[in-house]
């Protein structure tokens, strides 16, 4: 099956959820499907460019914050401050990924979570703008432009953010496919020989680390409308933690991985979490095993029996591959 | 009050502090010497020491014995974990892996701290005899912090001698420089990286209850300890000891006075020293390699 | 004219002197080959035309533009490929991706993020062709990192030869070979270049290879050209053979 049918038939199948859902599991479903989302966006750093941020919950929180503030001070439709709040996130985050990407490895990593420290600080410092400790609440939820009010119901809210999910899943992969992405591949595999070869390697390090912000920001532009409210916790870096561990253990560098990591994670911390109180041991522990002995981890274990080997049974190919092993 | 009592006052609080983020960065600086990964759970065995302090001296009422068991209890936890994980890592060669590893456990320590503990910070009182001031120059001065200088003073030239004297510190930097010769000359490597995975996480597990009294111990604190650390180990270099202390001391001293100038901008200068030091000079001013 | 001149170009680290003023021309649909003894100084002077080093002093100018001091993606902008002693690949992706990312930096269109297709086909294309002239085309889907030590290292000079250069700069592309392997490299470089398209620099240790290939040759000894000829001169000239301490066979 192909990945067209594959997607076709999963948003079909999504788009019946509602259907047969009760109403308290709708809450929780559009929790995990944002934060599908987020795990995605951070994906394109981590698994495509092999860029490790601890600090990616910054752009959830822009993002968030972002949209929060649109919609409180100014008479805007849902969907407009979403988006411009997905615009002014990015903004930011352009002279952040420019100073960040001028390093590699653990530095790069300290970096983001620097500042993932600092937009947590600035929340702090400027109480009076955005609510100190008690963050931002009241979030209206507009109704859109041409008077559609359909997502200011939680079934509606649902369809808008499976739309964005499914949406950025296809500009994502698009991404990944196009020739810029195959340079990310060539940076995430051998930099300097990149480089060595003609790119500009900052270049297409800082404008991935702009995309992944941006599509973080829209996961949190999404969340603040819908929770009604923005608080700090938004920032606190355990978020960079638990979305970082999603990417991994779903499977980076595939996409789909993280986004079904993202999703059953939210769903099972929601049933788990009132059972016992070991869920943080239990998921950490996943996550160590996962990347000392699953480094590609489910998505990547699964799709792995359906890849074509890599050569052709029955020809003397056998024969040279046989060689080409020696 | 006066300037020079301004600044006796001033620079004492740095010097307290640095002794604080010694006990850290020492520890970080000591375990990239030897396994040339930074522990980056290194700030939530800190904030482990911190609670575990709490624990002991809430259930037995001395500070002291606090000061006592969590390096004790931080200690094994982190040579269990290099054990268990890390040294299993090192044939990898991956740098990524140990990353996530070590942020892995970050991460756990933090909910389970936050299990066990709650969300809320607790504190530690100031052991009795090292309450109230000591007047300098015709300032007060916090006996703790007296306290702390003395301290971290001492820890830090034991471990100075330490390093130099013994034999064991002898090997210690023989392994930092050449791990594969020493192994060839006889030694199990493997058994000097998980006591000195140990001993830096008993040192972290330290300062985190020498802080504990003044800051409380609470869930945000390894984030931002870390972080400092990371800048000291930068500054002083990473993997050497004397520039863990000159980097204690510099990011010190930017702090306390960069909070008494620009109040609201503390944290912002310590990010902004984080960004130019990365960016301008990544190997630290005394440091071996990246 | 010289596709590329060096002139006076040196390189020191501290008190070594690694290449000592070097002066080099080489002409368009030359096979130059660099040889001397161990450390004479031949990968840093390919560091210094490259962009990887910067030179201490004199400078390197390829088709009358001078490249020294520029960065390294920008000199291999300018039609310089080069390959690297230490075989250096994208070992996960197939051979046909390293050589289509190869041929994709030399496109413009190689930053788009949508609407790339045709960029995508053209780089296929130019990948499999150079594949096929270092004939790894059977290979073509096989991750890098499963191919044998030799064909790693054609797979590096596919990669740069897919890049369309005008100078292709191999740095001991025979390193670590067995004498079939090197037998079989040789003969697929001779018939590569025989078109007379591409100018070659080459460092080789193996004196075969050199006698085989080049049309010049051009002897380092302690960063220093001592010799720079045709091969019958160079292997008769006394001093070259004290640097190798018995001379050829």
């Amino acid at each position: 099956m192909n990945w067209k049918t594959g997607f076709v038939i999963t948003a079909f199948v999504a788009c019946l959820v509602p259907l047969v859902s009760p109403n308290y599991m709708m809450t929780v479903i559009i929790e995990a499907l944002i934060f599908g989302l987020f795990a995605m966006s951070l994906d394109l750093l981590v698994g495509y460019t092999r860029l490790y941020s601890f600090g990616h919950v910054a752009a959830y929180g822009l993002g968030a914050y972002t949209s929060a503030l649109l919609l409180l001070h100014f008479n805007l439709p849902l969907p407009i401050a979403i988006i411009l709040a997905v615009a002014i996130s990015m903004a930011i985050a352009t002279p952040i990924a420019w100073v960040c990407t001028r390093t590699h490895g653990v530095s790069f990593a300290m970096l983001t979570l620097a500042f993932a420290q600092l937009g947590y600080a600035i929340l702090y410092g400027f109480k009076d703008f955005t609510g100190g400790s008690n963050g931002l609440a009241g979030i209206p939820r507009p109704e859109g432009p041409f008077g559609l009010d359909f997502f200011q119901s939680k079934i509606g809210y649902f369809y808008m953010v499976l739309f964005c999910l499914l949406g950025s899943y296809l500009l994502c992969r698009a991404l990944v496919n196009s020739p810029f992405g195959a340079v990310l591949a060539g940076i995430r595999e051998n930099e300097p020989k990149t480089a060595a070869l003609g790119y500009n390697t900052r270049a297409y390090k800082r404008i991935v680390a702009i995309a992944a912000y941006g599509f973080g920001a829209l996961a949190g532009a999404l969340y603040a409308p819908f929770a009604g409210f923005a608080s700090p916790e938004l920032f606190f870096w355990l978020i960079s933690g638990t979305v970082l561990i999603m990417v991994i253990v779903g499977g980076s560098g595939t996409l789909i991985g993280p986004i079904i990591g993202g999703v059953f994670f939210l769903m099972l911390e929601n049933q788990l979490s009132e059972v016992t109180s070991l869920w943080p041991l239990i998921f950490g522990s996943i996550f160590i095993a996962f990347v000392m002995f699953a480094p590609q981890g489910i998505w990547g274990l699964l799709t792995a029996r359906f890849t074509k080997p890599p050569v052709q049974p029955g020809s003397d190919r056998d024969g040279e591959a046989a060689r080409a092993h020696s | 009050m006066d300037f020079v009592g301004f600044l006796l006052t001033q620079s004492l609080n740095a010097f307290s502090q640095a002794a604080i983020l010694f006990f850290i960065a020492c520890g970080l600086t000591l375990i990239f010497g030897i396994m040339r990964i930074i522990n980056f759970a290194h700030g939530s065995l800190f904030m482990l020491g911190a609670y575990v302090g709490f624990s002991t001296a809430a259930a037995t009422g001395s500070f002291w014995l606090a000061l006592i068991v969590a390096p004790i209890v931080v200690g094994a936890v982190g040579m269990a974990f290099e054990k268990l994980f890390l040294s299993r890592l090192y044939i990898r060669g991956d740098g990524g892996a140990y990353l996530m590893v070590t942020f892995g456990l970050a991460v756990i320590m933090g909910e389970t701290i936050r299990l066990i503990w709650g969300p809320h910070p607790h504190g530690i009182s100031t052991p009795d005899m090292l309450r109230g001031v000591v007047i300098l120059l015709d300032q007060p001065f916090p006996k703790y912090r007296l306290f702390l200088i003395v301290f971290g003073l001492l820890a830090a030239l034991g471990t100075w001698q330490f390093l130099e004297r013994t034999r064991a510190g002898l090997l210690i930097r023989a392994v930092s420089q050449n791990a594969e010769m020493v192994q060839a000359l006889g030694t199990d490597v493997q058994m000097v990286r998980t006591c000195v995975f140990g001993f830096g996480c008993a040192m972290a597990a330290l300062g985190g209850v020498l802080a504990a009294p003044m800051v409380t111990a609470f869930l945000g604190m390894s984030a931002s300890v870390i972080i400092d650390a990371f800048v000291i180990v930068i500054i002083g270099g990473m993997g050497s000891f004397l520039g863990s202390i000159i980097g204690s001391l510099l990011v010190a001293f930017a702090q306390v006075f960069g909070a008494y100038y620009f109040p609201n901008m503390a944290l912002a200068i310590m990010y902004l020293l984080m960004l130019v030091i990365l960016v301008v000079r990544p190997g630290g001013l005394l440091g071996k390699e990246e | 004219m010289p596709i590329l001149e060096c002139t006076g170009l040196t390189r020191r680290f501290g008190a070594l002197v690694a290449v000592d003023a070097v002066d080099m021309a080489v002409e368009p649909g030359e096979i130059r080959a660099v040889i001397g003894p161990n450390g004479a100084g031949k990968s840093t002077l390919f560091n210094v035309i490259t962009g990887v080093l910067a030179p201490s002093a004199g400078r390197a100018r390829f088709m009358d533009e001078t490249i020294t001091g520029l960065p390294v993606e920008q000199v291999a902008q300018k039609g310089i490929a080069r390959t690297f002693q230490l075989t250096h690949l994208f070992p996960e992706l197939s051979a046909r991706d390293n050589a289509r990312i190869a041929a994709q930096a030399r496109l413009p269109g190689r930053m788009k993020l949508i609407g790339g297709a045709s960029v995508i086909a053209q780089s296929v294309e130019r990948a499999e062709q150079a594949l096929d002239r270092l004939h790894l085309s059977r290979f073509a889907d096989v991750p890098a990192n499963m191919l044998s030590h030799g064909d790693q290292r054609l797979l590096e000079i596919a990669m740069a030869v897919a890049q369309a250069p005008r100078l292709l700069m191999l740095d001991e592309p025979t390193q670590g070979l067995s004498i079939e392997e090197t037998d079989r490299a040789v003969e697929i470089l001779r018939e590569m270049l025989a078109d007379g398209d591409l100018t070659v620099i080459l460092v080789e240790h193996d004196m075969e290879v050199v006698f085989k290939l080049a049309h010049r040759i051009t002897v380092l000894h302690q960063g220093r050209v001592i010799a720079d000829d045709v091969p019958e001169k160079v292997k008769a000239n006394d001093e070259v053979q004290r640097a190798y301490l018995g001379g050829f066979e």
